[in-house]
C-alpha cells in the first residue's frame, strides 16, 4: 500500500502543476479549481492500478477534464447555470508568470494581463486545445485523448483558437494605440 | 478565402507531419503569402503564450491538502489491524521486528496515537522540500536576480558560507535566473535557481558535515537529486521529470570537474 503511494507520487505527482493549470483554465474560480484538482488526484489514485503505458500526463488531465464535466452536470442539475458573463474576465485567471524575469517590465506584465483576458474570452473548447498545445506542449493525439474528440476536430479547433486570439490581440493593441492618441 | 493547405501548415508548425509532407509544406509556404503569414502568426501567438502565461504552479497549501487527502484515502481503505500496523511502521521502522505480534501492533498503534504519527524521516529531506516549496511562493524565489554567473557567484560570497558552482545553461534548456541565501543544517546555504520549461529547479549547496550523501529520492511529488563535489554537498530539487533534473545535475558535475582540472 505504501509502495503504491510511493509509485503514485513518483509517476503522477510530477504532473500536478499541469493538472492545476488545466483546472484553472477550465474552472470559473480558483476555489473550484482547487476542488477540481483534489478530486482528480484522488480519482487518479483510485484508478492508478489500471494505468498502462507511459502517457501519465494525458491520463491525469483526462481525469481532470472528466471531473470538470461531472461538476458542471451537478451544477446544472441544481439549476445553477453559470452565465458566460460571470466568467471573471476582469481579473483574468491570474495565470501570469510568477517567476521573476530578470528583464521583466511593467509593459510585459500588462501584455500578460491582456493576453490572459483574451484567453478567458475564447470559447471553452478552443481555449482548452490551445492551453494543452501551447502551454502543456501536448501533441494532437494526446489532446484528442484529453478532450475526447477526433484529431481532425482538435486541428480545426486549434486553428480557430489561434486565429481568434491573433485577431483579438491585434484589435486590442490597436484600441490601446487609439486610446493613447 | 483561406488557403486549402492552412491546416497542414499548422500541423507542420506543430511537428505533426512526416518528413515528406513537411518538405512539401516548406516549399508551399515559400510561395504562398497567406501561409507564410499564418506561420508567422502562430509562431508569435505561441511565443506570447509561453512567455507570459506558462509558469503557474500548484499553490503549496493545495499540494499539502492533496497529500492529506491521499493519506486519508489510504487509511480508510485498510482493514483496521493493518491500518494500525502501518501507522506503527511509519513511526518507528525498527518496531516491526521487535513487536511483530498482535500485541506489539497494539502497542505501536497506541504510541502512534500519542505521538500524532509524523512519518519518521530524515529531517534534512523535509527541510529541502519545504525550502523548495517556500521558494515557489511569491517573492521568495530569488535574492539576486540575474542571468549572469559573474553577478550571482560573487553575491554568494557575502551572503552564504559556501561558494557553489554557478553557470547558465540556457543553450541546454536550463536558464539561470538567480540565487538565494537559505538557512538549514545549521549553516547559510547557497541556492542557485534555474528555470527549465515551466519548472523551477532549486540547486542547494552546503558544506558537508558528514561523509555520506543522501540517496536520490522523491517526496511530495518533488524529486531530490544529491551529489558531492569537494567538500560541498549539492541537492537539486524540482517537480520536473527525473531525466530532466538529472540533465542539469550532469551539467553541473561536468562544470565542477572542468573547474578543478
Amino acid at each position: 500500500m505504501e509502495d503504491r503511494r510511493d509509485r503514485f507520487e513518483a509517476q503522477v505527482l510530477p504532473h500536478l502543476d499541469a493538472a492545476y493549470r488545466f483546472a484553472r483554465w477550465l474552472s470559473r474560480s480558483p476555489a473550484d479549481a482547487d476542488d477540481l484538482v483534489q478530486e482528480a488526484v484522488l480519482r487518479a489514485f483510485r484508478g492508478f492500478d489500471a494505468l498502462r503505458g507511459s502517457d501519465v500526463k494525458a491520463w491525469l488531465l483526462t481525469i481532470v477534464k472528466n471531473c470538470h464535466l461531472t461538476a458542471l452536470k451537478q451544477q446544472q442539475r441544481r439549476g445553477f447555470v453559470p452565465l458566460p458573463e460571470e466568467h471573471d474576465v476582469q481579473d483574468g485567471h491570474a495565470m501570469i508568470a510568477t517567476t521573476p524575469d530578470p528583464e521583466g517590465s511593467s509593459i510585459r506584465r500588462d501584455e500578460a494581463r491582456t493576453l490572459d483576458q483574451l484567453m478567458s474570452a475564447l470559447p471553452e473548447d478552443q481555449r482548452e486545445v490551445l492551453v494543452l498545445r501551447e502551454i502543456e506542449e501536448m501533441d494532437y493525439r494526446e489532446i484528442a485523448t484529453v478532450t475526447n474528440v477526433p484529431i481532425g476536430t482538435v486541428m480545426s479547433r486549434l486553428a480557430r483558437a489561434r486565429a481568434a486570439l491573433k485577431t483579438r490581440w491585434i484589435k486590442q493593441i490597436d484600441g490601446e494605440r487609439h486610446a493613447v492618441r | 478565402m483561406q488557403c486549402a493547405e492552412s491546416l497542414r501548415v499548422q500541423a507542420y508548425f506543430d511537428g505533426e507531419l512526416d518528413a515528406l509532407s513537411a518538405a512539401d509544406i516548406e516549399r508551399h509556404s515559400g510561395t504562398c503569402a497567406e501561409c507564410s503569414a499564418l506561420l508567422d502568426d502562430i509562431k508569435q501567438t505561441r511565443a506570447a503564450l509561453r512567455h507570459d502565461l506558462g509558469y503557474e504552479s500548484t499553490p503549496p497549501e493545495l499540494r499539502a491538502r492533496i497529500m492529506r487527502a491521499l493519506d486519508q484515502e489510504i487509511e480508510a481503505k485498510l482493514p483496521r489491524l493493518q491500518r494500525q500496523r502501518i501507522t506503527g511502521r511509519r513511526l518507528r521502522p525498527f518496531w516491526q521486528g521487535a513487536f511483530s505480534g498482535i500485541g506489539g501492533t497494539a502497542i505501536a498503534a497506541g504510541m502512534a496515537f500519542f505521538l500524532l504519527a509524523p512519518p519518521l524521516t530524515n529531517p534534512l529531506l523535509d527541510d529541502l522540500v519545504s525550502a523548495h516549496v517556500r521558494s515557489l511562493m511569491p517573492d521568495h524565489l530569488i535574492d539576486v536576480v540575474s542571468t549572469d554567473k559573474h553577478t550571482v557567484k560573487p553575491w554568494f560570497a557575502g551572503h552564504t558560507d559556501v561558494s557553489p558552482v554557478v553557470a547558465d545553461f540556457d543553450q541546454q534548456g536550463y536558464r539561470l535566473i538567480g540565487g538565494r541565501a537559505d538557512y538549514f543544517d545549521h549553516q547559510r546555504a547557497a541556492v542557485v535557481v534555474y528555470q527549465h520549461g515551466s519548472h523551477v529547479i532549486n540547486v542547494f549547496s552546503w558544506a558537508a558535515t558528514t561523509g555520506s550523501v543522501p540517496k536520490d529520492t522523491t517526496r511530495n511529488g518533488y524529486h531530490l537529486a544529491f551529489w558531492k563535489t569537494g567538500d560541498l554537498v549539492y541537492c537539486a530539487v524540482s517537480d520536473t521529470a527525473w531525466d530532466e533534473l538529472l540533465g542539469l545535475v550532469r551539467l553541473l558535475q561536468d562544470m565542477s570537474t572542468r573547474d578543478a582540472s
